[in-house]
């Protein structure tokens, strides 16, 4: 029985980094960024989150659409204006670059939020039902329920909209994009605001499982990364099995496994990967 | 140009003399900044073997750094050895780290080993955070040695080595097998080059004097623990010095090292808080206006704002 819940409580929190890493993956294979700015965009949905529920009260689950529009205008502006100068630079620079703003919002965050420990506590935190012998919090399952809701509708977006046509596009073959006439500044920024908006959407429901800090990030950034190169790059069903595997396997090591080692197993599974299967569990051969 | 090149190397050498009469003249304070000031240095410089020629963007190199540091300073206080001989195992260890690790990792690239290397160093520092006889968590603390000349010489003399390997480099045949890796693999391979042997020497020796840098730091600073010598951090700083002062070029991790160390003393000194904000920012704008480099701005005859712009505009889309 205890395996059983073991399982269920890896799958709810597999959600999570499902969709933390459909951005990471979608910004990296669209654009070739690896975005190291990826946990403070997190960070940022959780503040947002933490802002609304404490300052007026809102409900974290009903300011989602607020906190998912906030990311995706700051995600389009920083695109727009800051990375869209050097995305064809070799990868050094893109890295750097989303590393110094890494830095730049983590301290902002300090001086903002101070360092201190939020989190979001509505009513219902504490409360959960049993189905048997398991014991299933409320709260999580509402987050996984969410991040099943908005994985389908960026898969929507991506596979039958005009939009989501040319994103896949630019991804594909960028100066035949722009022969078709598609304004591809314009289509890297929608991207990276995307990705954006599902980080912050992921950081909104993190508050209420985790507790809240602006370093909060750091590890965030690995583990979506993590889950995109598990799933393979560029693959959006990719990166929810990713999460999946991930969130099982932190869960039963830490069960079994006690909690000693939690990044050295996500990274050891990382380069095992890396090293015989490097296109990902789901992944095609690279461009 | 080969008569430039010996004009530099005597520059080079009247340089390291006046360097190493420096401890006689500068006040305490200074000589701490120059010991950090030189490792900073051999961390740029030697990942510049791996990361600038050879165009594998290591992650991890700060694993080799704690494990020069926990080398040394396990031999020095659990084994009892004499110092000189924990900093060359200090060495070592690391060198036969990068040759057994990268065997596997150097067959990936860009992104993958980038994040690969990262995953390394992330899990040496929770291998170590585990380890009884590193001890675990609460680190190790050294004995203390009031001078602080021997470190002085022993970083200085690690980063000529270093500063010697990278000379090499730029005009040998196996300096030359690496930059044909970076440009382009295939061709490398096609050409004769053992590509990952050429690899593999290369991420050793740079781990080797990385682990050096490590293993003095261990003793100067007297208190090692896995969160201050696994730091992500410092391998992010010493890539920054590199690529800041330009990548491939042998004085280039130096300048990088000089400039943005000062910088961030100064910063620290006069804006306490706002110091690593302002680290961010200057991140963000070198990306932006000089991606090429310390070394290319100066390359330059005329330096005029033209320059910048174009560096704006050469990568955008």
């Amino acid at each position: 029985m205890l395996t059983l819940q073991v399982l269920i409580n890896g799958i709810l929190l597999g959600g999570l980094y499902g969709i933390m890493a459909i951005g990471m993956s979608l910004i990296w294979g669209v654009m070739n960024i690896v975005n190291i700015a990826h946990g403070p965009l997190i960070m940022l949905g959780a503040y947002i989150t933490f802002w609304t529920f404490t300052l007026w009260g809102w409900d974290p689950f009903l300011s989602l659409p607020v906190t998912i529009l906030a990311l995706f205008v700051y995600g389009y502006l920083l695109q727009r204006l800051i990375l869209n100068l050097v995305v064809r630079a070799q990868l050094f620079l893109t890295l750097l670059l989303t590393f110094g703003i890494e830095v730049v919002m983590v301290n902002l965050a300090r001086i903002f939020w101070s360092s201190d420990l939020r989190q979001v506590t509505p009513s219902y935190a504490g409360a959960n039902f049993a189905v048997g012998d398991l014991t299933i919090p409320y709260v999580r399952l509402w987050v996984f329920a969410t991040t099943v809701v908005l994985s389908v509708i960026f898969l929507l977006i991506m596979e039958r909209t005009r939009l989501g046509r040319a994103i896949r596009a630019t991804a594909e073959e960028l100066r035949a994009a722009r022969l078709t006439g598609i304004p591809v500044g314009h289509i890297y920024a929608v991207t990276y605001g995307l990705g954006a908006a599902l980080a912050g959407a992921a950081g909104a429901m993190w508050g209420m499982l985790f507790p809240v800090t602006p370093i909060m990030g750091g590890a965030l950034t690995l583990k979506s990364f993590v889950v995109a190169v598990l799933g393979g790059l560029g693959t959006m069903m990719g990166a929810i099995v990713g999460g999946l595997v991930l969130g099982l396997a932190e869960s039963f090591s830490s069960t079994y496994l006690g909690p000693t080692y939690p990044n050295a197993i996500s990274f050891g599974l990382l380069v095992l990967i890396l090293i015989f299967r490097p296109t990902g569990v789901l992944g095609r051969r690279e461009r | 140009m080969a008569g430039r090149r010996w004009v530099r190397l005597l520059a080079g050498v009247v340089l390291v003399f006046a360097l190493a009469a420096a401890p006689g003249v500068v006040s305490p304070f200074l000589l701490q900044f120059l010991i950090n000031l030189f490792m900073l240095a051999i961390l740029a410089e030697s990942w510049n073997i791996i990361g600038g020629f050879t165009g594998y963007a290591s992650f991890g190199n700060v694993a080799f750094f704690g494990i020069g540091a926990y080398t040394t300073g396990v031999l020095l206080t659990r084994v009892g050895l004499p110092f000189a001989l924990a900093l060359v195992a200090g060495g070592i260890l690391p060198m036969l780290f990068g040759a057994l690790v990268g065997m596997p990792i150097l067959r990936l690239k860009g992104h993958y080993f980038a994040i690969a290397t990262l995953g390394v160093a992330e899990t040496m520092r929770e291998v170590v955070y585990n380890l009884e006889f590193t001890g675990k968590g609460t680190g190790l603390v050294m004995p203390i040695l009031r001078s602080p000349l021997p470190f002085f010489y022993l970083m200085l003399a690690i980063l000529l080595a270093v500063t010697l390997v990278n000379w090499w480099l730029s005009a040998s045949r196996f300096g030359y097998g690496l930059v044909a890796i970076r440009e382009d693999e295939d061709a490398a391979a096609v050409m004769g080059i053992n590509t990952p042997l050429y690899k593999t020497i290369a991420f050793a020796l740079s781990g080797a004097f990385t682990g050096l840098a490590g293993g003095v730091y261990a003793y100067w600073i007297t208190f090692i623990d896995p969160d201050a010598v696994f730091k992500v951090i410092i391998t992010v700083q010493l890539i920054i010095m590199a690529v800041f002062g330009g990548t491939g070029t042998v004085l280039g991790p130096l300048l990088g090292a000089l400039v943005l160390a000062s910088l961030s003393e100064w910063l620290s000194t006069h804006l306490v808080t706002l110091a690593e904000l302002s680290n961010g920012l200057i991140i963000v704008l070198v990306v932006l206006f000089m991606p090429k480099g310390l070394s290319d701005l100066i390359r330059q005859r005329t330096l005029t704002l033209r320059y910048f712009a174009r560096n704006l505009r050469e990568y955008r889309i």
